[in-house]
């Protein structure tokens, strides 16, 4: 509850920052500062200090996994504005706008993964969607920017359609909003009522965290907007929206699971094979990078489909470890003036360091041993192993995997091993962001403890 | 038959006829005012419930606002001529495909469901009268009615940022 309220007030404050604040630099400075300060309200929440005391009426539930993954996208949201904050007044002229956008999406992701409710996973998707049409469509000028908008919005509002109308079903089904209410899938006779309105609620959700085969939105949508907001939605938007997911298919439908189990083992499959055979073929790296992510969303799902113990620690380490390095990329990416894999080309020679943390980033994703992008793959995987039931998906997953280097290494082969050149403008700041970035993933890769220790603290 | 089910007919016939007749207008603007009646007719369902705020609410909001704006929008793009795009067969088959096992399952779920023990009261009920509403909505629903608002002030910054010049 602090982080939520606090982020609406920082997300009006920043909108009159705008008006009161000449300077950009003072903007991104209440901006990160205020950000500090959620980071701070939610660590204390977890430790039982509520700044605010709200009848909730049963309608959020601020556990621990809730409020542990708050904690960690808040975290990955201060990286992300310290290494990419500049770059977003390149985008257009409403600075402090998108700052209030970002803040209000965070109240969205809080309302996501602590809903109990569907009247409230409702609004969160929604508060989480709308600021994010807006942001793909912030660089006015560009056509490309534009097209993408229009085309969020319309297949987005079309999925949330489909989410609204699974809702009402349930609801007909059942008689209650509320999850803990539901107890669905305890009586004898098939609740068919309830079943269409879970694979409507399948699919729009799908569509959310743009599993195949709803994924025909992402990689227009990714390359359109402007780089520092694909880096957003990439990452923490996706990673939270799929803690919703989980919650949602966990709690509302946990009774239910062998009439979907099946279904999201087949929905996983087909977003890493789709993902990752795409993503070969591709020539700019943020092109890549989209598929990338539907690949990534691929492993995510494996937790959806497992849903136990491991599915839960996974989960998170997983969000950690692809937020961290999808932002590092896409920083450095940000500074590119040519985004084709040949823009990288002889990176090395002139950026050494920029180019180690992006070979770490890029190791992390591609899942390669002392890494936590490697860790959080094998979590998946075990908790794949350990649900039981389809083998297959497993193999698969491990394979799909083995793809995925191909693309990755194909960045890392051009930043060192060609003559280019590729050279970006970064400051010591930015560099020891970068660092840290690069520290703390090789640090999660060797002692996951160190997040998931906080899950049973 | 009492006159509540003559109604009921009544505005069901009307309700879907119009709806059919929004998929397959040529021209834009007659889908719209089909749409528009369509809404009617739904909103004399929401009478026939008791649900009078709902109905009223529907009718201004629905049928007033955002058909009007559609109405603006179709005319400002010029889209009242027959410019609709032709697509490809396969897209069609694949679309009227998907269309219909959404349809099958729907009927299916909603065949078997038995409504008669869960319904609401009808005729008697006073849930959807403003005053219950009402109360509803600022005891048990305050929490969502006032998340609502970050919605609507981020949808208004959006408005800001998209619409006004540079």
């Amino acid at each position: 509850m602090n982080a939520l309220i606090i982020s609406a007030i920082l997300g009006v404050i920043m909108m009159f920052s705008g008006i009161l604040l000449k300077q950009k630099s003072g903007v991104r400075g209440i901006a990160i500062g205020g950000l500090v300060l959620v980071l701070l309200s939610n660590v204390l929440e977890m430790n039982g200090t509520h700044f605010f005391n709200v009848n909730l009426h049963g309608m959020m539930e601020f556990d621990h996994f809730s409020l542990l993954f708050v904690s960690v996208i808040i975290g990955a949201m201060l990286f992300y504005f310290i290494l990419s904050a500049r770059d977003m007044e390149k985008v257009g002229g409403y600075y402090a706008e998108y700052f209030a956008l970002l803040f209000f999406i965070l109240c969205g992701i809080v309302l996501v993964t602590s809903f109990k409710s569907l009247l409230i996973l409702f609004l969160g998707i929604e508060i989480i969607s709308i600021p994010l049409y807006i942001l793909t469509g912030s660089d006015k000028r560009n056509l490309k920017s534009n097209e993408a908008s229009l085309k969020y919005l319309l297949t987005g509002s079309f999925s949330t359609g489909l989410m609204l109308m699974g809702i009402a079903l349930i609801y007909g089904a059942t008689g209650t909003f509320d999850v803990a209410k539901m107890k669905l899938g305890l009586s004898e006779q098939p609740e068919l009522l309830a079943i269409a309105g879970m694979l409507l609620l399948l699919f729009s959700m799908s569509f959310k965290v743009s599993a195949a085969p709803f994924h025909f939105w992402t990689p227009d949508v990714y390359d359109g907007a402007p780089t520092v907001f694909t880096a957003f939605m990439a990452t923490i938007v996706k990673a939270a929206v799929f803690i919703g997911f989980i919650r949602l298919f966990g709690d509302t439908f946990g009774g239910m699971a062998p009439k979907w189990q099946f279904w999201v083992a087949v929905l996983a499959a087909a977003t890493l094979f789709i993902g990752n055979i795409t993503a070969v073929f591709q020539q700019s790296v943020k092109r890549m990078l989209a598929y990338s992510s539907i690949a990534q969303a691929g492993f995510m799902l494996l937790a959806l489909f497992a849903m136990n113990q491991d599915a839960r620690e996974g989960i998170l380490l997983y969000s950690v470890a692809y937020s961290l390095a999808t932002i590092g990329i896409f920083a450095v990416l940000g500074r590119m003036n040519d985004y084709t894999f040949e823009g990288f080309n002889g990176l090395a020679r002139r950026q050494p360091l920029v180019a180690a943390v992006l070979t770490i980033c890029l190791l992390s994703l591609a899942g390669i041993p002392l890494t936590a992008g490697f860790l959080a793959k094998f979590y998946m995987l075990k908790a794949a192993m350990a649900a039981g039931t389809q083998f297959w998906l497993v193999i698969f997953a491990v394979l799909m995997a083995a793809v995925s280097v191909y693309y990755y290494f194909r960045v890392i082969q051009a930043m060192y091993f060609k003559e280019g050149e590729a050279n970006v403008t970064v400051s010591a700041g930015f560099k020891t962001a970068l660092v840290v970035l690069a520290a703390l993933i090789i640090v999660l890769g060797v002692a996951p403890e160190l997040i998931l220790y906080w899950l049973y603290f | 038959m009492n006159i509540t089910q003559i109604l009921f007919w009544l505005l069901s016939v009307t309700a879907l006829f119009g709806a059919m007749m929004v998929v397959t207008s040529r021209n834009p603007v007659y889908s719209v005012l089909w749409l528009i009646l369509t809404f009617f007719s739904i909103s004399g369902h929401y009478i026939l419930l008791n649900a009078q705020f709902l109905a009223i609410v529907n009718i201004i909001v629905y049928a007033g606002a955002i058909m009007v704006l559609f109405l603006f929008v179709i005319m400002l793009m010029n889209l009242n001529k027959n410019a609709e795009p032709t697509r490809g067969r396969w897209i069609k088959f694949a679309g009227a495909i998907s269309g219909g096992c959404l349809l099958l399952v729907l009927v299916a779920a909603l065949r078997s469901t038995e409504v008669s023990s869960k319904s609401v009261q009808v005729g008697v009920g006073e849930i959807g009268l403003i005053k219950n509403l009402g109360r509803e909505l600022f005891t048990n629903y305050v929490v969502p009615f006032e998340i609502s608002s970050i919605l609507f002030l981020s949808a208004m910054i959006g408005a800001v940022v998209i619409g006004k010049k540079d």
